[in-house]
C-alpha cells in the first residue's frame, strides 16, 4: 500500500515544478515581448517627433493611435511581470516591522503623475498621530497598495477622486482605498478576486488588465493573516479595505 | 567636440535605432554587439558615456560593467544600463556594480534617453 503522505509530497513537488515552469515561461515571453514593444515605441515616437520628416494630420493621428496601443501593451506586460514576480515569491516572505504610513506615502507619491495625467485627484488622508508599525513583507505589501490605488485610478473617470486612508483598530491596521469610479456590478462581486477575472464594465473602459491584480492582492493579504473586502455601487464608486493584524510576528 | 557614446547591445535592430536617434541629437556613436567588441573599442577609445544592455551572449552586461569599473581608464565613465530586465534584484546588482543609471527600455523613448544622457554629461 502506498503512503498517502508520500503521495501528497510528491504531488506537491510536481505542482511546484509546474508552477516554476509556468512562471519562467511568463517571464521569458514577457521579456521577448518587451524587446519588440520597445522597438515599436522608439520608432513611433521618432515618427511623432518628426525625426523622419513632417507627417500630415492623418498620419500623425494614426501614429499616435499606434503609439498609445503599444503603450497599453507595455503596461500589460509590466503588470504581468510584477504580478508573476509577486506570486513567485509568495512562498518566501521577508517579514519586518514597517511604518505603514511611510509605505503608503511612497506608493501614493509614485501615482501622483498618473493620476494627474488622468485628471483624478489622489488624496492620502494621513492620520494625525503616529501609528504602531506592522510586521509585513514590505515589498509584497507595496504590491497590494499599488494594485488597489492603480485600480482606483484606472476605473475612475476624469474629475474623479481617490482617497487613501489608514486607521488603527484594536488589533489591526485598516487601510482603505476609495474611488468615485465605475463601481462593481452586483453580478461580478463574488468573482472579483478570481484569477483572470475581469468585470464587463471594466473591459468596456478600454483599459488593459490581466485579471491577476486583485487575485494576487488577495493572496498576499491572506499570507499576512489579513482580510480584504470591498463595498461598491455601480456608477458611484468602490472602496477596498485591507486589515493587517498588528500583533503578528511572522507567518509562513 | 561631439560627445562620444558607446552602445553595447546585441540586438542590431535596437542598436541601429538608438544610434540613429543619438546621432540626430548630436552625439558621436560607436557600437559593440558583445563584450569582446566592447573591450576592443575601449582599448583605444574611451567614450564619454556607455549605454549597456544586460542580456547578451557570452559575457553579459553585468560582466561588462564589472570589467569597465575595474579598468582604471573607464572606472569613472558614466554607464547607463538600458535593459528590459526590471526586477529589483537586477537593478540592485547593476547599481552595486557601479551603474550610473538603470533604465528599462520599454518604459522610455529614445528622446527621453537622449535627455538623460545630456543630463548626466552636463
Amino acid at each position: 500500500m502506498t503512503d498517502p503522505i508520500i503521495d501528497l509530497q510528491s504531488e506537491n513537488e510536481k505542482l511546484k515544478l509546474e508552477n516554476a515552469t509556468k512562471s519562467d515561461l511568463i517571464s521569458i515571453s514577457a521579456h521577448q515581448l518587451r524587446t519588440s514593444l520597445s522597438a515599436m515605441k522608439w520608432i513611433l515616437k521618432m515618427f511623432l517627433d518628426g525625426d523622419f520628416g513632417a507627417l500630415n494630420a492623418e498620419q500623425l493621428n494614426f501614429m499616435k493611435k499606434a503609439f498609445e496601443s503599444d503603450e497599453r501593451m507595455i503596461r500589460l506586460v509590466n503588470e504581468m511581470l510584477s504580478i508573476n514576480h509577486a506570486e513567485d515569491t509568495l512562498e518566501s516572505m521577508h517579514m519586518e516591522a514597517v511604518d505603514v504610513v511611510k509605505l503608503l506615502d511612497e506608493v501614493v507619491f509614485d501615482f501622483t503623475g498618473e493620476s494627474y495625467k488622468k485628471g483624478i485627484q489622489l488624496i492620502f488622508l494621513k492620520p494625525d498621530h503616529t501609528l504602531k508599525s506592522i510586521v509585513v513583507d514590505s515589498e509584497k505589501m507595496r504590491v497590494v497598495f499599488q494594485n488597489l490605488i492603480e485600480n482606483a485610478i484606472k476605473y475612475s473617470n476624469k474629475g474623479g477622486r481617490v482617497f487613501v486612508n489608514v486607521t488603527e483598530k484594536a488589533d489591526s491596521i485598516e487601510i482603505s482605498v476609495r474611488d468615485t469610479g465605475i463601481g462593481i456590478e452586483d453580478a461580478d462581486k463574488s468573482h472579483i478576486f478570481g484569477k483572470f477575472f475581469r468585470a464587463d464594465n471594466a473591459k468596456k473602459q478600454d483599459v488593459v488588465g490581466s485579471g491577476l491584480g486583485l487575485f494576487t492582492t488577495a493572496r498576499i493579504v491572506e499570507k499576512h493573516n489579513g482580510k480584504i473586502w470591498f463595498e461598491s455601487k455601480t456608477g458611484e464608486g468602490t472602496t477596498f479595505f485591507v486589515t493587517i493584524p498588528s500583533s503578528q510576528t511572522s507567518t509562513k | 567636440m561631439n560627445k562620444k557614446i558607446l552602445i553595447i547591445e546585441d540586438d542590431s535592430f535596437l542598436q541601429g535605432l538608438a544610434s540613429t536617434k543619438l546621432e540626430k541629437e548630436g552625439f558621436m556613436v560607436v557600437s559593440a554587439s558583445n563584450s569582446e567588441e566592447a573591450m576592443k573599442v575601449l582599448a583605444t577609445d574611451i567614450p564619454d558615456l556607455m549605454l549597456c544592455d544586460l542580456v547578451m551572449p557570452g559575457t553579459d552586461g553585468f560582466g561588462i560593467l564589472k570589467m569597465v569599473r575595474e579598468n582604471p581608464k573607464t572606472a569613472n565613465t558614466p554607464v547607463i544600463v538600458f535593459s528590459n530586465l526590471s526586477e529589483e534584484k537586477d537593478i540592485k546588482h547593476a547599481k552595486d556594480l557601479g551603474a550610473t543609471d538603470y533604465m528599462v527600455k520599454s518604459n522610455f523613448t529614445l528622446d527621453e534617453l537622449a535627455d538623460r544622457i545630456k543630463e548626466i554629461l552636463k
